[in-house]
């Protein structure tokens, strides 16, 4: 306790250099709880827009089609059963379902053609499961058993179409002869999913199977849980009633490159924090050297009083630490102030990308707002404290091996 | 019964490939109880043969025997185990700690040793503090204290753990001729009261005559050593 106020007190030597060391240290954990205030925010987002818009908490599939899926083939499709669906409504946290077809479309304005997704929708159930009719933002839904079909703003918009439009869609069938479908768009959706604003085009499930000639199958059940977190469990309990060829995919599994992504920025977030600090691990290591060295004479001092190295050394540390702890204080503090002014302006990701919707492989656009998490804050707290202290470990045992006659006559 | 006793002690100082010699054969013995100047010009030995006593410092040659047990073989823990329990040292420029106050100081020694409680450590620092006169002005910082007042901080430091022998490195040399007296007084006064073993090095005559017994050392030699009454 004695060496604890001392090495308080010793703090309130050099205010300036405390502080200035110290902010060192706010600064670095201020910039890891931004940039892992950011990634909290786009990965919520990016994983609740492709739960909402895209893949459900669940899918069920054949396996052979889930291995092929990105190709969109129109093999290994589902043929919807009675007993299928029972298992999937058994499964516990379960909220609703629906089916959903997707194909490989070329889609022609007359002039151009662009590759897109076209997705067969259950119109009466795909609202249950996906928040797609929330983005419209001109016209409606299709109607069932009609040629009419939605797609992205930013797809119209290359394309040259407006709402009321007529769209050819061009596709292969399950004969592998071409079809088409003179689609009249109905609604324009600008949603928060950036590639399905610009690459999908959707239409009664319906049409597309009679279209596609694959009679009711379907690509996949997409389904919608009670909870997000009980989409793991969930799947793994699905599977233990579905027989072969059918599997129950969580949505992390249909966000297998995103989640990988997002690992590697978390380990890069790791990363960043680790080189700041180590920067900041020099100013602590240059604070406890000159003050090693102005304080020389009372080290010497010390040392003729029979104070042990490993106590001078702990004193060192114990100050270090101070440091830390003002530093990891500041730190939490401006980063909490930082997150707040985060979470109530937002950050404009059309900003970042000079108006476009490039975002970095994220399946997000707009707003994003930043997340946290309390074990991050008393992580990088922590961290900036364990960083300080051992910064401090080897000037204190440098200073507290100096020779005592030398140090009681250091001038 | 002699506390510590130097038998051929010799230090020499390596600067490059200079030898230079500090301490040549020095042979001594001083009682417990004693009251010791060490004088002589400067660069005399006067602040090595300190050093070798308060073992800070290890002799080239000869050896050292503090209460019986010869401190020669000892590693630096060992001898800062020696320092801690058994010697109170006082420095020229007082080497006190500028954030700590009087009281701080004074207990910073005592808790080295940690062998009395916080009550027992709060009255013993308390009324050494008064002894040395410093009983109003416990809670000031050492920047709040005259010099005089700083040493009588620093000589309370060195009693408060009772030790066998006390060292001062002219104590007063940073001192005026009044303060300096005032400060020799109250050393001297320690000295009988607690039959602490005092050994001080000056070149101030006025020290010199507070001394019962004085020690001249020249060139890193004993030249003249003679007891008063």
């Amino acid at each position: 306790m004695f060496f604890l106020k001392m090495a308080f007190k010793n703090l309130t030597r050099h205010k300036r250099r405390t502080l200035i060391t110290a902010l060192i240290i706010a600064f670095a954990i201020l910039i890891y709880i931004m940039t892992e205030g950011l990634m909290i925010g786009m990965t919520e987002m990016s994983f609740n827009n492709i739960i909402n818009l895209e893949s459900g908490h669940l899918q069920v599939a054949k396996k052979s089609y889930w291995e092929d899926r990105k190709e969109l083939p129109l093999d290994n499709l589902i043929s919807p059963t009675e007993e299928l669906e029972n298992k999937i409504e058994k499964t516990t946290g379960f909220k609703a379902m629906t089916k959903r077809l997707n194909f490989s479309v070329r889609l022609n304005n007359g002039i151009d053609e662009l590759p897109v997704t076209g997705v067969g929708i259950d119109l009466g159930q795909d609202r249950k499961v996906f928040r797609l009719n929330k983005y419209l933002v001109k016209g409606r839904m299709p109607r069932e058993g009609s040629s009419e079909i939605i797609m992205g703003t930013k797809l119209a918009e290359l394309m040259g179409f407006k709402n009321g439009d007529y769209a050819i869609l061009l596709f292969r069938t399950d004969e592998d002869t071409f079809n088409t479908i003179d689609g009249e768009i109905v609604g324009l959706f600008n949603t928060p999913h950036p590639s399905l604003n610009e690459s999908s085009v959707f239409l009664p499930l319906s049409t597309a199977q009679s279209r596609l000639n694959v009679e009711d199958k379907i690509s996949h059940y997409a389904i919608r849980l009670t909870e997000q977190d009980q989409a793991i469990p969930a799947a793994e309990e699905l599977n233990s009633r579905l027989k072969d060829p059918y599997h129950a995919y969580s949505w992390k599994d249909a966000a297998q490159s995103l989640v990988t992504m997002l690992e590697m920025q978390e380990i890069e977030t790791q990363v960043i924090l680790a080189i700041i600090l180590t920067l900041a691990a020099v100013g602590i290591i240059n604070t406890v050297i000159l003050s090693a060295l102005e304080r020389m004479e009372e080290l010497g001092m010390m040392k003729a009083l029979g104070m042990h190295e490993r106590e001078i050394v702990y004193t060192f540390m114990l100050e270090a630490a101070g440091i830390g702890i003002i530093g990891g204080s500041m730190g939490i503090i401006m980063g909490v102030i930082g997150l707040a002014i985060f979470n109530i302006n937002g950050i404009d990701m059309s900003a970042l990308t000079a108006g476009g919707d490039m975002t970095y492989g994220f399946p997000l656009k707009g707003t994003i707002y930043a997340g946290w998490e309390l074990n991050s804050f008393i992580f990088v707290f922590l961290y900036g404290v364990f960083i300080s202290i051992l910064a401090s470990v080897f000037p204190a045992l440098w200073a507290a091996r100096k020779d005592p006659v030398k140090a009681i006559y250091h001038r | 019964m002699s506390l510590i006793k130097l038998r051929g002690l010799e230090k020499t100082y390596q600067q490059g490939k200079i030898a230079v010699p500090a301490l040549r054969g020095i042979d001594l013995e001083v009682e417990s109880g004693e009251f010791t100047t060490i004088f002589g010009p400067s660069g005399s030995g006067k602040t090595t043969l300190l050093n070798m006593i308060g073992c800070l410092d290890k002799s080239t040659a000869g050896e050292i025997i503090f209460d019986e047990h010869s401190i020669n073989d000892l590693n630096s823990k060992e001898l800062a185990e020696v320092r801690r329990y058994n010697l109170g040292f006082i420095f020229q420029s007082y080497n006190l700690i500028p954030v700590l106050t009087a009281f701080e100081n004074v207990e910073f020694a005592i808790r080295l040793i940690e062998k009395h409680s916080k009550k027992e450590r709060r009255e013993r620092v308390m009324s050494l503090l008064e002894e040395v006169g410093l009983g109003e002005m416990a809670d000031r910082r050492p920047n709040e204290l005259s010099g005089g007042q700083k040493q009588r901080v620093a000589i309370a430091r060195a009693l408060i753990k009772e030790p066998k022998l006390v060292l001062a490195d002219e104590p007063t040399a940073n001192l005026d001729s009044e303060t300096s007296k005032e400060v020799l007084e109250l050393m001297e006064e320690m000295n009988s009261e607690l039959n602490t073993t005092f050994i001080f090095s000056t070149h101030d005559p006025q020290v010199m005559d507070y001394a019962r017994r004085l020690i001249e050392i020249k060139d890193g030699k004993i030249t003249n050593d003679q007891r008063r009454d």
